[in-house]
């Protein structure tokens, strides 16, 4: 729970270890498990920056600098509208879900009982079954209701599927809130909605980072319900706009066109990540750790 | 699925009673339908999905929207292509939740997951019998359930052997193979010269049924031509000897020559097979008429010319039979609400004359039996030979349009597990796809 | 402070705070418990996901998947990738925090090219090590010949042992950067202190390693193998991009032949059956992991 704190204190006394063979070696190591580890993305964005019929051997890197696969790639995934689907849905999403999980954790966190227990281990099960699994009654439930088909169907199910975790997430942070400050509330006369929302929802905010960055990571990057859901192609979001590049047999060999869609749609991630790059590293370890 | 006894009425009531709605609708499509019905329409939207990848200038993506906005101005038609596995799966839950685009593409008789039999047996396609362009088709019967015709056909689809017509010549092969000796014996002197005979993207397992179909036609359905049908009442099975054991054999001896390398094509992809054939590394691939555009792109190997026959089998009397036959077509969804509309275009699409056909045509990939342009049209001559052999009865249906969904699967699990050297033998093979057959059927 | 009683009386946390859990109970009942209790109900049923017409079979499905070996076959592969991926992750994301544990330059830089797989949607993944594995023109083919190896031997994908490993390796490839950051924010609750007096004491490295870290950061360990686990049980996204299940069976996984069954062979009721079978496998495994994981944790 300390280890934001912990880490700070350990920074400022962080010195470098001196350089020796063991040390080299170490360094070496890294570097190498980095080179290989980063290599397939290397060569993706170099052949990226490549005219489409540019079939040289990709492993020359940067041999050739041009936009005109980006531009062929931009044209064909009809890149704006795609990117701001997809910032739409998971922007919607990770807000909603921070509402619902957060308002869940609160009495499956606060309330010690057997029957509150109950209820946590009743949403974790829900991480383990896998929404392949499900799809086609899923489908049925959302036509029952009849939910129409848009760009925002795809959302029930992203709600859906992030709640496990979120709740998860919450309510182990839960524990870290003092139940004082909660306590002196009650006493100064402030109801159950003021205390959630004015006194104990800001001290989630760590918790809140990092189930925004999970959550937000793995629905920007889904393809499954989206696929499965939205049958109109303005309302695509980027990772099914990725699909219409499977098995395309009419530019068997249109690699570099692949790579720059590959690039496009990976972009605003990475964009956010060079950022907050902090926030994502302890977003991911905070939501674990937690835990 | 006849005689039915629901258990949970709870659950299936919601379910019946939505596809209740959906049948009574496809009663009420009488003898003549509304032919200005989008004229009084006032402004649709229309939506339509097929299955393929989209290209620069998609026919069914950007070309026909915009001819349709310029015929019916007060027609928007939106298009969804999606590569055939997605495809499936979209379809299926589109019609799990009831929102099933108006127009959709399926395939003639059993063929895969969109096939026109079993989606007419559910009661999700509109008859189409009163259709004006349905004149024009010579044979239809591939998209025919029980008398009402379903689905328009794109035309014909072939399955067949492209060929690099300029490294032929450089080994000393002047004609297309007639019969399977000369056909091994061309693979025998391309591998010589150090050449690949064939190139194969085995890795999407599903390119192996393009050899196997071809040879079918010839050592099967040549001999006897309702070898599926009687698969279906027991008449006929897959252990058959003489059947399905030499169609595999044959295809075998092309991997153990190693006219085809095993070891490269299992990991290769349909589309990387393709270009390394453009690229002029192969002589020959098996593929279909529907990759034409792609099989004549130009890659390394530079523009050299390209034919295309038909596979021919081990027969006596040196005929050829080809695996030709009815291609994937449109049908308009049963809960549509416009489905005299979608008609009106559809009528107008295939009418042989309009903008839209010209474009359709104009693609190269729709091989049609009627209409302007066709003769002229870019493929048409390589396809030819193919249409004739059609004409005088020697075509055959793909193996898969008349199997329920999933024997093909077996069939290439099992092929590739015996190309991969995994101990299986063409008796495996066979048994598997006999019991899988049964297994599909059963129920 | 509430104490442990039969019902809750605290006047602080009522019961009528179980308000806020409507709406989260709500998406989640309709949209995942409802379902699943569908597929229970479809499993003893012939429907095939499109006509709605059908018919009562008992336990039909279950015989069958048994019997025709596509439930072995599977639980296997889902296994073996499981496994492959549960400890390759932690194993490598261990050893690499470990090292950025230490204290050396340009950690960050490391850190952040570790991690950055995992910011790639599985699709665009699947494109990439497409081109990777890709036999003679592929990147590592392609390097294999660049030094005078044979590359055009070199093919994964399409070779009947390897290909279930290759698709393992990519998600590890995907997903180790995370494993990583977590251990890493578990080591670095490690107290420095107690590593010194252990050196102090002389202790090797490999000891400090096995007798204080590993104790230490054991719960960070066991959410790390729960995690990978749970995401390796649920493999479906490079079987069904980049291999299509083949060659042969060889990397139909149970998600994978599950997606097959219905959407393939149209047979949902068989697929329910498979679902059912396979939800009951991964509980039995979640628990066993969990009960196996905390035992070991307490005697560390």
């Amino acid at each position: 729970m300390a280890f934001g704190r912990k880490k700070d204190t350990y920074k400022e006394t962080e010195r470098y270890e001196k350089m020796c063979p063991r040390v080299f070696f170490i360094y070496l190591a890294i570097i190498a498990f980095c080179v290989i580890v980063i290599s397939p993305l290397v060569i993706v964005f170099s052949s990226s920056l490549r005219v489409p019929e540019n079939q040289a051997s990709p492993l020359i890197l940067f041999t050739q600098f041009s936009l005109e696969s980006y531009k062929q790639a931009w044209a064909s995934m009809n890149y704006p509208m795609e990117f701001l689907n997809s910032v739409m849905t998971t922007v919607g999403s990770v807000f909603l879900i921070i509402i619902f999980a957060t308002m869940a954790a609160y009495p499956i966190g606060r309330i010690k009982t057997k029957f509150a227990r109950f209820l946590y281990f009743f949403f974790i099960s829900g991480l383990i079954v896998p929404s392949q699994m499900v799809i086609v009654p899923v489908a049925q439930t959302i036509s029952r209701l009849n939910v129409p088909n848009t760009r925002f169907t795809p959302m029930l199910m992203f709600i859906t599927c992030s709640l496990p975790f979120s709740v998860f997430l919450f309510s182990g942070f839960m524990k870290s809130v003092p139940v004082e400050i909660e306590e002196s509330a009650y006493l100064d006369g402030a109801g159950l909605g003021t205390r959630f929302f004015s006194v104990v929802f800001p001290l989630l905010k760590p918790a809140t980072v990092s189930a925004v960055i999970t959550q937000g990571l793995w629905i920007w990057n889904d393809y499954f319900y989206p696929m499965v859901f939205i049958s109109r192609k303005n309302q695509y979001s980027l990772p099914v706009g990725m699909i219409q590049f499977l098995g395309d047999k009419e530019n068997p060999a249109q690699w570099n066109i692949l790579f720059a869609a590959c690039v496009l749609c990976a972009l605003p991630l990475i964009l956010i990540f060079t950022v907050l790059q902090k926030q994502f590293i302890n977003g991911i370890a905070a939501g674990a750790v937690k835990g | 699925m006849k005689g039915k006894k629901l258990i949970s009425i709870l659950c299936a009531a919601g379910m019946t009673a939505s596809l209740l709605t959906v049948g009574s609708s496809t009663v009420l499509a009488a003898d003549t339908y509304d032919t200005q019905a989008i004229e009084n329409a006032g402004d649709i939207t229309l939506t339509m999905m097929v299955s393929g990848t989209e290209t620069q200038n998609d026919f069914e993506t950007t070309v026909l929207p915009e001819l349709v906005k310029k015929k019916w101005p007060n027609v928007t038609l939106e298009v969804t292509k999606l590569p055939d596995d997605n495809y499936y799966t979209a379809l299926k839950t589109r019609l799990a939740s009831g929102e099933c685009p108006d127009i959709i593409l399926v395939q003639p008789m059993y063929a895969g997951s969109n096939s026109c039999y079993g989606l007419a047996e559910a009661g999700y396609l509109a008859d189409l019998s009163d259709m004006e362009c349905l004149s024009l088709y010579p044979d239809v019967s591939g998209m025919t359930y029980e008398d009402t015709v379903y689905a328009l056909p794109n035309g014909i689809s072939i399955l067949g052997t492209y060929y690099n017509k300029d490294m032929f010549e450089e080994c000393g092969i002047t004609e297309e193979p007639k019969t399977w000796d000369e056909f091994l014996d061309a693979c025998a002197k391309i591998k010589e010269k150090g050449y690949t005979p064939i190139v194969m993207g085995d890795k999407d397992q599903y390119v192996m049924q393009f050899g196997l179909y071809q040879l079918a036609c010839n050592v099967i359905y040549s001999e006897n031509p309702d070898y599926d049908e009687q698969l279906r009442t027991g008449d006929t099975e897959f252990t058959d000897e003489g059947t399905w054991d030499r169609v595999l054999e044959m295809y075998n001896q092309l991997y153990e020559e190693g006219y085809i390398d095993a070891a490269q094509s299992l990991g290769t992809g349909a589309s990387q097979a393709i270009q390394q054939f453009i690229d002029g590394k192969a002589a020959m691939t098996f593929d279909g008429s529907f990759n034409v555009t792609a099989l004549k792109a130009e890659g390394e190997g530079g523009n050299f010319e390209r034919g295309y026959f038909p596979l021919p089998g081990d027969r006596d009397d040196g005929k050829v039979y080809t695996a030709t036959c009815l291609s994937a077509g449109n049908a308009i969804y049963s809960g549509s609400k416009y489905i005299d509309e979608c008609k009106e275009l559809l009528d107008y699409w295939h009418n042989g004359e309009s903008d839209i056909w010209d474009a359709f045509i104009a693609t190269g990939k729709y091989n049609m039996p009627y209409g302007n342009g066709v003769e002229t049209s870019e493929n048409y001559e390589l396809f030819k030979p193919f249409v004739d052999l059609m004409d005088q009865g020697c075509a055959f249906h793909w193996c898969n349009q008349a199997w329920p969904a999933g024997t093909e699967g077996t069939m290439e699990e099992l092929f590739s597990e015996m190309i991969g050297g995994q101990g299986t033998e063409v008796s495996d093979i066979t048994e598997g796809m006999q019991d899988k057959f049964e297994d599909l059927l059963d129920d | 402070m509430t104490k442990k009683r039969k019902g809750n009386l605290s006047l602080v946390f009522p019961n009528k705070m179980y308000a806020f859990l409507i709406p989260a109970m709500a998406f989640f009942i309709i949209f995942w418990v409802f379902p699943i209790i569908q597929l229970f109900y479809y499993s003893v049923t012939n429907f095939n996901g499109i006509n709605y017409d059908f018919d009562f079979v008992g336990m039909k499905n279950f015989v069958k998947i048994f019997e025709n070996g596509t439930l072995g076959n599977s639980i296997k592969n889902t296994l073996v990738y499981a496994v492959v991926m549960v400890i390759s992750s932690n194993l490598i994301g261990l050893t690499i925090a470990m090292l950025l544990n230490m204290r050396i330059r340009a950690k960050g830089v490391f850190r952040t090219c570790a991690y950055f797989p995992a910011l790639f949607s599985a699709i665009v993944v699947g494109f990439i090590w497409s081109y990777v594995y890709m036999p003679s023109s592929g990147m590592i083919a392609g390097i294999l010949n660049a030094l005078g190896m044979d590359g055009s031997a070199f093919n994964p994908l399409g070779n009947f042992k390897v290909a279930l490993f290759a698709i393992a390796f990519v998600e590890v490839w995907k997903g180790f950067g995370t494993t990583m950051i977590i251990y890493l924010a578990g080591l670095q609750t490690v107290d420095e202190s107690l590593l010194e007096a252990g050196r102090i004491d002389g202790c090797t490295e490999w000891q400090l390693i096995r007798k204080v870290k590993l104790p230490l950061i054991s719960s960070t360990i066991t959410i790390n193998v729960i995690l990978n686990v749970i995401s390796g049980l649920k493999a479906f996204d490079y079987a069904f991009i980049m291999t299509n299940g083949g060659p042969g069976k060889s990397t139909k996984t149970l998600m994978f032949q599950i997606y097959e069954i219905a959407f393939t062979d149209q047979k949902m009721g068989r697929a329910s059956a498979f679902s059912v079978v396979s939800f009951f496998v991964i509980i039995l495994i979640t628990m066993f992991m969990l009960y196996f994981l905390n035992k070991r944790e307490v005697e560390l």
